[in-house]
């Protein structure tokens, strides 16, 4: 056997093997005698069909088919030989197939590029540094109550936060147009819903009241139509409700899953899941902060045929998340190849960082971090016991926390700044996938 | 005999362990028309397949009576023709059948 490596590219090797013609032939000749034992044709006993009928019959098909086996065998063997380590199939070529002739192929395939982790000290990573603070958790208890609101109708003037319910009609140079009406539409006050002017206009209004008002669409309006032209809106107030919050009790902690007495630990819960969330929003920032470096500091040719996998599996996953019975297949590659590319670079990247510096998943942490999971469940023992039974889940939780390890690592040695951030921002910041 | 009719006096090779064992002796075995009598089936085979023919036989062979539901069925009946070729010449049906 024969084997000459050509490097046609940073990461693409092709591959000529050249095996004698007596050993394919031998082979074709075994399969053949194998399927004369086994195939029923007319004409003849099952087992008594005579070689040559056979060949004449078969032998393209199954010439082929050893072929195709012979040229896998030949490739892995190579590789072995050459110790090469290929990234996804190969593609094989045959240059000869005929009987009696040696068979000479040649196999195209990529191999994992060779990294070399650029400066790490480059990479900018900007940390937020937030506190939940007391104003935050008001606010965040704020809106709950707002959420699970009751109503009760009033006859005073409207104001901010109450919800009106009317009947408008819209007009433009005298003329009603399209979709500048409703009936019973309710309105909050205050949440900016409709067009500027609007709800000024209205604000203050009983029940009962006719008004008419002057508005002016916004230039910017979706409606090309529209934008920019005045127009009339007759309104109807039919009823005007005012909000009333719901009082902090023990009933109102219960719809949230949270089992406290009073307001005060009530509080320290709503605080605690404020600050769980702004500890993986900083943590979700910094980590994209440091991939994104990384990406930016090393560059290398990725192969084809890992991005191809990725593409499929992100592929999937999409149709998963549509809940679609639709072929993965159908969906276009070009829509997942960016982010194909980025995932499978992080993924080659933090492999190599992985191995240049052999850092492990320290199992310390790694119950930490079940521990950490867990205790967002209601209950937490089974979810550990859960975790620690499946080994399956268990590796997933490893690969979170060695990747931790090598955020930090990367975090060392970069630039770390920090950013004061209120609350809301930082928990945004975290949010946006970079 | 016409061209139009030497088209049509064979209908093909019949495949067989029996065939298979006959070819080793110079013979091929033909299915051919009902009515094919062995001067046609000689200038025949000769004319398609560039071979001299040494000698025919041809034998009826009647189809099988078949018993079903709906009474008695006959199969089609068939008429086959061994052909003895020259010494050491042979037909290649790779492309028939």
């Amino acid at each position: 056997m024969q084997v000459s490596v050509e490097t046609t590219s940073n990461i693409e090797r092709r591959m000529t093997i050249g095996v004698p013609a007596s050993e394919v032939d031998e082979a074709v000749e075994s399969r053949l005698r194998e399927t004369a034992g086994q195939v029923r044709l007319n004409g003849f006993r099952p087992g008594k069909v005579p070689l040559k009928v056979v060949k004449r019959r078969f032998g393209a098909g199954i010439r082929q088919e050893v072929v195709s086996e012979v040229m896998r065998d030949r490739y892995m063997k190579a590789l072995e030989e050459q110790e090469i380590n290929p990234a996804g199939y190969p593609s094989f070529e045959p240059k000869t197939m005929e009987e009696g002739k040696d068979l000479e192929f040649v196999a195209t395939f990529e191999v994992l590029p060779e990294i070399e982790i650029g400066d790490l000290s480059k990479i900018t990573v900007q940390k937020p540094n937030a506190e939940v603070t007391d104003k935050d958790v008001e606010k965040m208890i704020d809106n709950l109550r707002r959420q699970h609101a009751d109503h009760k109708e009033v006859k005073r003037k409207s104001k901010n936060k109450d919800v009106l319910t009317m009947d408008f009609t819209g007009y433009i140079d005298g003329e009603a147009f399209e979709g500048g009406s409703a009936e019973d539409h309710q309105l909050t006050l205050g949440d900016g819903q409709m067009i500027p002017g609007f709800e000024s206009g209205i604000k203050g209004a009983r029940a009962g009241e006719e008004h008419e008002i002057e508005v002016t669409f916004p230039e910017d309006y979706q409606n090309e139509e529209l934008a920019g032209k005045p127009a009339t809106f007759k309104i109807n107030v039919k009823k005007v409700e005012e909000p009333i919050l719901p009082e902090l009790t023990p009933e109102f902690f219960e719809k949230f899953g949270v089992n406290a007495e009073d307001e005060e630990s009530f509080r320290a819960e709503v605080r605690n899941n404020m600050e769980r969330e702004l500890k993986q929003a900083v943590n979700n920032k910094v980590k994209n902060d440091v991939v994104e470096g990384l990406l930016e500091v090393n560059e290398f040719d990725i192969p084809q045929a890992l991005t191809d996998q990725e593409i499929d599996r992100l592929r999937q996953d999409a149709v998963q998340r549509f809940g679609g019975q639709m072929d993965p297949q159908q969906l276009p590659a070009e829509l997942f190849t960016e982010q194909a590319q980025r995932r499978v670079k992080t993924g080659l990247l933090f492999q190599e960082l992985i191995r240049q510096n052999e850092l492990k998943a320290d199992s310390d942490k790694v119950d930490e971090k079940i521990q950490e999971i867990a205790s967002t469940y209601e209950q937490p023992d089974e979810v550990i016991a859960h975790f620690n039974g499946d080994p399956q889940q268990k590796a997933q939780v490893e690969n979170v926390v060695l990747e931790d390890a090598v955020v930090d690592f990367v975090l060392d040695q970069a630039k770390v700044t920090t950013k004061k951030m209120k609350y809301e921002e930082a928990v945004q910041a975290g949010q946006q996938q970079g | 005999m016409n061209q139009e009719r030497i088209y049509k006096v064979l209908l093909g090779p019949h495949v067989s362990e029996k065939t298979s064992l006959v070819a080793e002796q110079d013979q091929v075995v033909f299915r051919v028309a009902p009515d094919a009598t062995k001067p046609e089936v000689k200038k025949a085979v000769e004319q398609l397949f560039n071979v001299t023919v040494v000698g025919v036989q041809i034998l009826n062979r009647k189809g099988k009576l078949k018993r079903t539901i709906h009474g008695y069925g006959k199969r089609d009946s068939m008429r086959k023709a061994y052909v003895r070729l020259a010494e050491g010449q042979e037909i290649d049906f790779m492309d028939v059948e």
